[in-house]
């Protein structure tokens, strides 16, 4: 199998700039195309053990590229296409890296509804998954950062893919995107682990990426069942809490956090459902990532 | 009960969620409320007769206030396209 670690610095940027890098992730094959410098950077320093689809079939057609004009001279961006298309308006192009990682997003939101989608990071141990719905902002990614850092598998830390037939949860572990605050925390939390370099100004302020652990892309073929249902909420100086949430509860905030929840229609709602009698759900709240992880370490799977 | 509604639902405890397959909204009950909607499937009715098939083992004060309360049902599930007058 070859990985893009295999290849050379050269070797990649050849691929990128010219037929495409076609990246595994998950269940997906991304056909990324670019002749930017830092998204060269940030793939070769992030996807370097991920392997590399010589098929020649693509899920994904990706391409960034820097537009012309004068103004690349002063104000250089890099601009997305997908399939021909141009749906969003260009960024600077030091974010090249962060806008693949959110396109990459989008690809699969957008288009793999084979899948209900749910915006939630999701690990696991054990067997046993994690799903960690919430709002930009809840310290989800972070917690999902954290744990993956101290021997969960990392799923996903943005898009919890539920099968609508077997309603098993399909890993695309990827980079877990960081924020803020939150990056100088988890470089010391985490300090052998790999980060991008910060992008500043961006749509979600300063972001940066931690390479995801290769144990957990080498398990990315292996599914997994949920146990738990939790909505993280970081409150600064704040102990510890759990407060359950009843199942219909729970099963109306994860339905409100699907990309595509409508659009699955029944067959959605019965997956959710079924989900959703395997699961214990709660509120948690946290201010410390020692304690938020040994209450995870503890947590016991309710008998059915 | 809206034409062609399928009210898939799950439940847990006394807490359920439909799927109107109408709009594709999924909505929040309480048990009352899908017996009040399972009753409605069987056929069209009036307050009276809704009042008769669910009032049954009430106690008489519960029993008088039923009718408002089927009526005020009645009205938040036709805001959410589950039911129609007809």
């Amino acid at each position: 199998m070859l990985t893009v670690g295999a290849l050379t610095h050269r070797e990649l940027a050849a691929r990128l700039a010219g037929p495409g890098l076609f990246l595994r992730t998950g269940p997906f094959t991304n056909c990324i195309r670019s002749n930017i410098s830092y998204l060269v950077d940030g793939v070769a320093q992030m996807y370097g053990q991920y392997a590399i689809d010589e098929s020649g079939f693509a899920d994904f057609h990706v391409q960034f590229r820097q537009p012309g004009g004068w103004r690349r001279w002063f104000r250089p961006q890099v601009r997305f296409d997908h399939d021909g298309l141009t749906p969003f308006e260009p960024l600077p192009v030091d974010q090249a890296f962060p806008m693949l990682e959110w396109m990459l997003n989008y690809c699969v939101s957008s288009r793999a509804h084979g899948y209900l989608i749910i915006h939630a990071a999701v690990v696991e141990k054990n067997g046993h998954a994690v799903i960690l719905p919430a709002p930009p902002g809840s310290g989800k990614s972070t917690l999902c950062a954290a744990l993956v850092s101290r021997g969960w598998r990392l799923l996903s830390d943005e898009l919890t893919l539920i099968g609508l037939d077997d309603q098993q949860l399909t890993p695309l572990p990827r980079p877990v995107s960081l924020k803020n605050a939150s990056i100088p925390i988890m470089q010391a939390y985490a300090p052998s682990a790999s980060f991008t370099r910060s992008a500043t100004d961006t749509a979600k302020g300063t972001v940066a990426h931690m390479r995801a652990p290769d144990v957990s892309v080498e398990r990315a073929a292996e599914p997994a069942r949920a146990a738990w249902v939790v909505f993280p909420r970081y409150q600064a100086d704040a102990p510890v809490t759990i407060d359950p949430i009843t199942p219909a509860r729970a099963f109306m905030r994860v339905a409100e956090n699907a990309f595509n929840f409508s659009l699955t229609g029944e067959r959605g709602f019965h997956a959710l459902g079924q989900v959703m009698d395997g699961c214990t759900s709660f509120d948690f709240t946290y201010s410390k990532l020692d304690e938020a992880i040994a209450l995870f370490d503890n947590l016991r799977v309710a008998p059915r | 009960m809206t034409p062609g509604q399928q009210l898939a639902h799950r439940g847990w405890q006394d807490e359920f969620v439909v799927y109107n397959n109408l709009s594709g909204d999924t909505h929040l009950i309480d048990g009352d409320t899908l017996a009040l909607l399972t009753q409605l499937r069987l056929a069209p009715a009036t307050v009276g007769s809704l009042t008769q098939a669910l009032g049954a083992g009430l106690p008489p004060d519960d029993l008088a206030a039923l009718p408002d309360t089927l009526d005020a049902m009645l009205d938040s599930l036709q805001h959410l396209y589950l039911v129609e007058p007809c």
